[in-house]
């Protein structure tokens, strides 16, 4: 069995960290968060259906995302089938992104020392 | 479609994932569909495969998920590259390299198999025919509504009237209803050429060029433009021939164009009921014009009388088949209105070209593709009990990495990726196979079939076969991987010292994957048996005429004799020399040879029954000439035939065959009765003098149609079929034949020469070939049947051999131990004979437009069928079943 310390959920993958971001503003169903990234990533991170659900049945088994019934409707997103599922963010869920975000800012911070960020793209 | 599609594939997660995501999953696939359908078909297509394939995958991988904790996070781990699964894969496969070689044979064979059908499916029905944008082409034919025949030639007269009015079609063009034997001379030896007539804008209604050249000048132009095999074939290719001046059975016309190597035109099955021969393409097209000859009636303008042309439409842009129908129909119905005399009761069809050129062909591929994809997935099936049965040889292997930490789907993806290289094997294998095999299955094919010789292995058929050797190495590493278990695998550590059995779950499945070879065979045998009692039906039917001892060819009357008398005396001189050829006893001519030419039928007006002309009854026409019906023993059942007094000057007779005597003097004597042909009021009565038998012609499974003969005589044809019968071997008299011909004219074109059995045999070509496939496919899907039973009783015996040992020990007699296997090995038989007796029963409609005298649920063939794989399975069992009956008490013990 692969070393795996259970309470550390970092690193996390890039598309559970995608879905984290796209439910930090509030609550969405599944449609609104593949539509959120593929949009945020520009279709860099194509997300195919299968991979979305499994990857939310992972998170809320790690318990970093709730099912909800009554949304907190996030900014910009029209009410819609309200039988639909809502995804929520917890607490924890919020720990763990803000953990990763730092995680991959020290990794962003460390490549841009040693210039590997300079040129054309930077600022 | 799509969306049921995705919910069944769903299934595929574990069910409490299920119960969990199902809805949302449908609500998302649904909107992204919508969403990529708003993008054109393609994508939708694309798209709703690709989701379903997604669905599958994933869901699998969730099923085979080990551990419930967030293991979507990245973790390290041994070995995880595809490449050293690969690298391990091949290596595990080189250790028994019999297994190994076995199974990608099997699966070379059913790939191979698979591509060269897929090849024949797509090339044929599929893609689109040799002309530009062939979509938009379709054939235009007279529909007789008096006899139900829908796809009738069209009247010169006719077809000038819808070319003018049609709103549906950007352009119509008329072409010859059939082929002509032509006499082609420059300067060299004649030889004799199909010619086909056509609208001069034709070539550019099917938007093609000439390679060399250029097309019509104008309608009826002295011009000729000639396919390229013949380019090739009298000119080597040479391309000074333009401008030459050439001879066409006495027409002095110019060379202006040579077509492209694809173009064929017309296929055969454009062709209309009548022709002269049985070609397979035209060699050279002539420009057509309605002014003269047979287009013209008595006043020199186009007639509506004579139904001869075939006509090819290009639909206008966004026009659909059925607006072109309709339109077509509605332009019929005025005529018919504004000339009932002719037609009265006729109408239009309008047919896809396509449809028209391969649409007849059909039935029997879909039987052929349905037929190998059975193959194909018991080919795999064996495969994966193949695996299976080494599986178990790993179990220990496969034990020792699970305890090392190695996750289902670990093991899984090891599996898949180890029946994808033998998929790859197999696929290389049956890959080069095609490049041999398809030319060769073309070569074995009926010579006649359209579009055969455009049957060849390309990028879409190897994309294909790639295709499906991928998916046959996922289906096959699926199986395996599916019947360990972790339970399973502690199992096997602990026992691993004593030879290991299969689990409960395995045995299920590998008894599972038998039954359902023996299903799938019991469907091709069962095919393949009503084909072949159908193919026997056909053999034993009676043509109406003696095919032994008949030697035939086709000639061309040397053009010097171009009147009537000529021919006529052509004629006695030509068959009294064929008679005095030693061995010959009777010599005759026809126009229409039975079995081996096409067909051609006219109206009759009998006397004493007033009728308008396009109510008269449509009979088969054909001439017969000096002893015809002697020469093919069709035999004279009252009256006589014609004699050497029926001849010009005397009065008119005809003979007519059994069929035309009950149904047109259903109750009174037809000898005396005078028939007129056609519908023209001027034209001569003839006196029926004789009823002769009827005679199968179409084909032997078609029922005789009403035939009438008029006397070589006292209408002399112009290139008639010769029948010469003899008692002895008729290949021997070809030579003496020949000198015969060549003694009146030595430049006399004679071809087709073959003897009439060859011709009884070439018309069953079609249904031959089918039986050969699908009989093969049944012997080889039998083989495949016996091979997996006797694999799943070897394990059963060699699982059980403590036990028979013990049994044997405690006075079990050796018969009840065979009695033991077998009584195993004939339950799971029984079972899938069961399955395929149902599935049978369920299917075979499918097979009706092809069998000829059996029912497609034929009780006899069923059981008799089923018998025949009962028997395999035991036979296939014995030799298991002997080993255990061997199994010495002692050694079986001590194990």
């Amino acid at each position: 069995m692969p070393f795996r310390p259970s309470d550390s959920a970092l690193p996390l993958t890039p598309i559970s960290f995608e879905i984290l971001l796209a439910l930090s503003d509030g609550d969405r169903h599944g449609y609104a968060i593949l539509q959120h990234v593929e949009s945020r990533t520009g279709g860099v991170l194509p997300m195919r259906t299968g991979t979305l659900y499994r990857a939310l049945a992972r998170l809320e088994e790690a318990g970093l995302i709730d099912l909800v019934d009554a949304p907190q409707k996030p900014p910009g997103v029209a009410s819609d089938d309200e039988r639909r599922r809502y995804y929520r963010i917890t607490a924890r869920g919020r720990q763990v992104a803000r953990d990763e975000a730092r995680r991959l800012a020290g990794q962003v911070a460390a490549a841009r020392s040693r210039h590997l960020l300079s040129g054309s793209d930077e600022p | 479609m799509m969306r049921r599609l995705y919910r069944l594939c769903l299934h595929a997660y574990p069910r409490p994932f299920r119960a969990r995501f199902e809805d949302d999953m449908l609500r998302v696939f649904d909107a992204r569909l919508a969403q990529a359908r708003a993008r054109g078909r393609v994508r939708w297509v694309l798209f709703g495969g690709l989701g379903l394939l997604d669905a599958l995958a994933s869901g699998a991988r969730e099923r085979l998920r080990r551990d419930p904790v967030v293991p979507e996070l990245r973790r390290p781990s041994m070995g995880s590259g595809w490449l050293t699964d690969a690298s391990f894969a091949l290596r595990v496969l080189r250790r028994s390299p019999a297994t190994t070689i076995a199974a990608m044979l099997v699966i070379a064979f059913g790939l191979g198999a698979s591509g060269a059908i897929f090849a024949a499916v797509d090339h044929v029905l599929l893609r689109p025919l040799p002309y530009g944008h062939a979509g938009e082409l379709a054939m235009i034919w007279s529909n007789n509504t008096h006899e139900n025949r829908d796809r009738n030639p069209v009247s010169p007269a006719d077809a000038l009237d819808y070319m003018h009015s049609t709103r549906a079609f950007a352009d119509i063009q008329p072409m010859t209803s059939f082929l002509v034997a032509d006499q082609y001379i420059d300067g060299q030896a004649p030889d004799s050429v199909r010619s086909s007539s056509v609208g001069a804008g034709m070539f550019a209604l099917l938007a093609r060029q000439p390679v060399v050249g250029h097309t019509f000048s104008r309608e009826g132009a002295p011009e000729v433009i000639i396919s390229y095999g013949f380019w090739q074939r009298r000119y080597g290719g040479d391309r000074g021939v333009i401008g030459r001046q050439v001879s066409l059975s006495g027409a002095h016309v110019t060379l202006v164009g040579v077509m492209p190597e694809d173009f064929v035109f017309p296929y055969r099955s454009m062709l209309g009921p009548s022709g002269f021969v049985t070609a397979l393409s035209a060699d050279v097209w002539m420009p057509i014009q309605f002014t003269s000859g047979f287009y013209v009636d008595a006043s020199g303008q186009p007639t509506r009388q004579a139904r001869a042309l075939g006509l090819i439409g290009r639909l206008k842009p966004g026009v659909s088949i059925d607006a072109a129908q309709a339109d077509l129909a509605g332009l019929a119905a005025g005529l018919a209105k504004a000339y009932p005399a002719t037609n009265d009761g006729w109408g239009a069809t309008v047919v896809p070209l396509l449809d028209q050129t391969v649409g007849a062909l059909r039935p029997a591929m879909g039987v052929l593709l349905a037929g190998v994809f059975v193959l194909l997935l018991m080919a795999l099936v064996n495969v994966a009990n193949l695996l299976l049965a080494q599986g178990l040889a790993r179990r220990r292997e496969m034990a020792v990495r699970t305890a090392l930490g190695a996750s289902r789907w670990r093991l899984a993806r090891q599996s898949v990726v180890e029946s994808l290289v033998l998929a790859a094997g197999g696929g290389l294998i049956g890959g080069v196979s095609l490049y041999v095999g398809i030319p060769a299955m073309v070569a074995l094919a009926p010579a006649d079939m359209p579009r055969l010789t455009e049957i060849r292995p390309d990028v879409p058929v190897y994309l294909f076969s790639l295709a499906l050797a991928a998916m046959s190495g996922v289906l096959v590493g699926l199986v395996p991987a599916a019947v360990s278990s972790a339970r399973d695998a502690h199992m096997s550590l602990r026992d691993g010292a004593r030879g290991s059995t299969l689990g409960p779950a395995a045995r299920r499945l590998r008894a599972t994957l038998v039954i359902a070879e023996v299903v799938l065979a019991m469907l091709l045998t069962t095919a393949s048996a009503l084909l072949g009692r159908s193919f026997l039906f056909v053999l034993s039917v009676d043509p109406g005429f003696q095919t032994e001892g008949v030697l035939t060819f086709q000639l061309n009357v040397p053009a010097r004799f171009a009147t009537s008398p000529a021919r006529v005396a052509y004629y006695d001189d030509l068959f009294s020399r064929l008679r005095a050829v030693p061995g010959v006893i009777a010599a005759g001519g026809t126009t229409r040879l039975p079995l081996g030419s096409t067909n051609v039928s006219t109206q009759v007006a009998i006397e004493g029954r007033e009728l308008p002309p396009a109510a008269l009854p449509e009979v088969e026409f054909r001439r017969a000439v000096a002893e015809y019906f002697q020469a093919m023993n069709i035999p004279v059942l009252r009256g006589r035939t014609f004699s050497s007094d029926d001849g010009p000057a005397a009065p008119g007779v005809c003979v007519i065959n059994q069929t035309t005597a009950s149904r047109l003097f259903p109750n009174e004597d037809p000898i005396g009765r005078r028939l007129r042909i056609g519908a023209n009021p001027q034209a001569a009565w003839l006196t029926i003098i004789g009823v002769v038998g009827d005679v199968r012609h179409a084909s032997l499974e078609e029922l005789p149609k009403p035939e009438v003969y008029i006397s070589g005589r006292q209408g002399p044809p112009s290139s008639p079929f010769v029948a010469v019968r003899t008692n002895g071997d008729p290949g021997t008299l070809a030579a003496p034949v020949r000198q015969a011909v060549a003694a009146i004219d030595p430049l006399t074109a004679i071809y087709d020469m073959k003897p009439m059995t060859e011709i009884r045999r070439e018309s069953v070509s079609e249904r031959r070939f089918l039986l050969a496939v699908v009989g093969l496919f049944g012997a080889l899907a039998l083989g495949l049947a016996a091979v997996g039973v006797y694999g799943v009783m070897a394990v059963v015996v060699s699982e059980r051999t403590q036990e028979l040992g013990i049994r044997l020990t405690l006075g079990a007699r050796p018969a009840e131990i065979v009695r033991l296997v077998l009584g195993q090995a004939t339950a799971l038989a029984l079972a899938g004979i069961a399955i395929g007796l149902v599935l049978a029963l369920v299917a075979a409609p499918l097979l009706a437009h092809l069998l000829f005298g059996v029912p497609p649920r034929d009780v006899t063939t069923l059981f008799t069928t089923g018998g025949l794989v009962a028997g395999i399975a035991i036979v296939a069992a014995m030799v298991p079943a002997r080993r255990a009956m061997r199994v010495d008490p002692i050694v079986a013990l001590r194990k």
